[in-house]
This record gives C-alpha cells, sequence and structure tokens, in this order.
C-alpha cells in the first residue's frame, strides 16, 4: 500500500511551516549577540545594520541547510563574515608584515612605567571611546578573532568555523592582535609609545 | 654536577596566560597555571590586569542594535500563509 494518503502532503506542509516559523524565531532570539560581533567587524553603525538585514534575509532562504541541533550563533555569522568578505569591504593591509615586539604585557609594563601604581584600575586611563577607537586600528583579519573570542565568546574551533582558516591560524591571529590592539591603548593611556 | 636548566616558570606563565584565559588549554596545562599564580605575586597582578582589561574592552566597545534594526529583521520573515 502506498504511504501516500490525501493527508500526507498537507501534514507534510504544516511541519515544515512549524519548523521554518522555529528557525526564524531562533535566529531573531540570537539577533542581539550577532550584532554586538558585526558591529565591530564593520566600521559604522549603518554598515552593521545593512550586513544584519542582508545576513538575515540570506538565513531566512536558505534556512533548510542549517542542522538543527549545531551552534546557530555561529551559522548566522558565518554567513555575515561571507558577505561581508563578498562586498569587499575588508581591505587587508599586509599584516603579516608589520614588526612587533611588544608582548603579552606591554600595557601592563607602559602603565607601570607611567608610575600609576594602581594599574589594575584599566578605565582610570582610558575612555570607552579609546577603546572603540584603539580596536578600530587593529587590521582587519586580526581584529575578525578579537571580535569574534573576546566580544562573541566563541571557542577557537567556532571561530575558524565562522572565518573558514585552521584553528592555528585562529590563534596565531589572536596572539598577535591582541598585542597590537594593546599597542593601541597603550599609546592612548600614556601617549606614544613609539 | 648537573645543572638544571629548568624553564623561567613565569614566562611558561605568561605564554599561556592568554589561552588559559579563553579557556583553551588542557586541564594539566590549567592545573599548572593555576598552582603558578597562586604561588606568583608576579604573574598574579599581571593575570588581574589581563582579566580587567578584557572586561574593560568588552564593555567599552559593545554597542546595542537599534530597536528600529530588530523590527526590519523581524519584518524579513516568511509571511504566514
Amino acid at each position: 500500500m502506498s504511504e501516500t494518503t490525501p493527508e500526507a502532503e498537507p501534514r507534510k506542509l504544516a511541519e515544515e511551516a512549524r519548523d521554518r516559523v522555529r528557525f526564524e524565531e531562533e535566529a531573531l532570539d540570537l539577533a542581539d549577540q550577532v550584532y554586538r560581533v558585526a558591529r565591530r567587524l564593520v566600521s559604522t553603525r549603518e554598515e552593521a545594520e545593512d550586513l544584519m538585514q542582508e545576513t538575515y534575509a540570506r538565513a531566512f532562504r536558505s534556512w533548510r541547510s542549517y542542522q538543527p541541533g549545531t551552534n546557530l550563533r555561529a551559522w548566522l555569522l558565518r554567513i555575515l563574515t561571507n558577505l561581508n568578505i563578498d562586498r569587499g569591504r575588508r581591505v587587508q593591509r599586509s599584516p603579516d608584515m608589520q614588526p612587533l615586539e611588544e608582548g603579552d604585557y606591554f600595557l601592563y609594563n607602559k602603565l607601570e612605567e607611567a608610575g600609576d601604581t594602581d594599574e589594575e584600575r584599566v578605565d582610570r586611563r582610558l575612555s570607552q571611546d579609546d577603546a572603540v577607537a584603539a580596536l578600530s586600528e587593529v587590521p582587519h583579519d586580526f581584529r575578525d578573532v578579537i571580535v569574534l573570542v573576546d566580544i562573541g565568546d566563541f571557542s577557537y574551533a567556532d571561530a575558524a568555523q565562522i572565518l573558514d582558516i585552521p584553528i592555528g591560524t585562529v590563534m596565531s591571529r589572536l596572539h598577535r592582535g591582541r598585542r597590537i590592539l594593546k599597542k593601541e591603548l597603550a599609546e592612548r593611556a600614556v601617549g606614544s609609545t613609539v | 654536577m648537573a645543572l638544571d636548566f629548568e624553564p623561567d616558570p613565569c614566562a611558561k606563565c605568561e605564554e599561556l596566560l592568554q589561552s588559559y584565559l579563553d579557556r583553551e588549554v588542557s586541564e594539566e596545562e590549567r592545573a599548572e597555571a593555576q598552582r603558578h599564580l597562586d604561588a606568583c605575586s608576579y604573574c598574579r597582578k599581571r593575570y588581574r590586569f589581563e582579566v580587567e582589561l578584557r572586561q574593560f574592552v568588552r564593555q567599552a566597545v559593545v554597542e546595542e542594535m537599534s530597536p528600529g534594526l530588530k523590527a526590519k529583521l523581524a519584518e524579513l520573515r516568511t509571511p504566514l500563509l
């Protein structure tokens, strides 16, 4: 006997509609978190807003390619970073060529040298604008991993998947990117460090 | 007499610190870093600084989505027939 009954097709359609609605609701619930990352991957709020709308439009169109049970936030950010690259917003400034001697404790040491006895109080020397400006000075490839790991709270493995790069590259970019960020912060906290 | 060239434990701690803060170290490394931080005030001060720095940057650079964008995203949903 055939499995196709007159009721089967509408039931299938109803199930699919229910799955789609659930997917869209879950994706929208994550929008605040996705935006926080998106905002720091690009320079302006307008760019971030455009990118979010493109991302969600694409996600809603291709929702069937999302595997339920996997990390939806990472899936959305994968779409978003791909769109960002496709739109040519990322112009690499040969970041690997920059000499970099500053170590992990560079900012700490600079604050200590500047005579700040309470060097644990970072916010006494740096404003919110300083942090935003310093982060925006970090070249894109390095900034992407910092934003995903430090702001998005993604694991190295998730960041590697989102950016489609090996996990070792995530680690090396993070390592170098954080040092560049500290150098930028140090310049704002104690003046030129050169 | 055998010379003991033990690696500098503070240098090792510095090397591990970022991954330790990212919770991306093995259990063995985590325990090793924790033991060293408990015993070494030089590294502990720097560790606390790194924790505070990350929190500061994280809070400083966060910008929330506007209600207008949220509404636009909701409008992109597939209409229910």
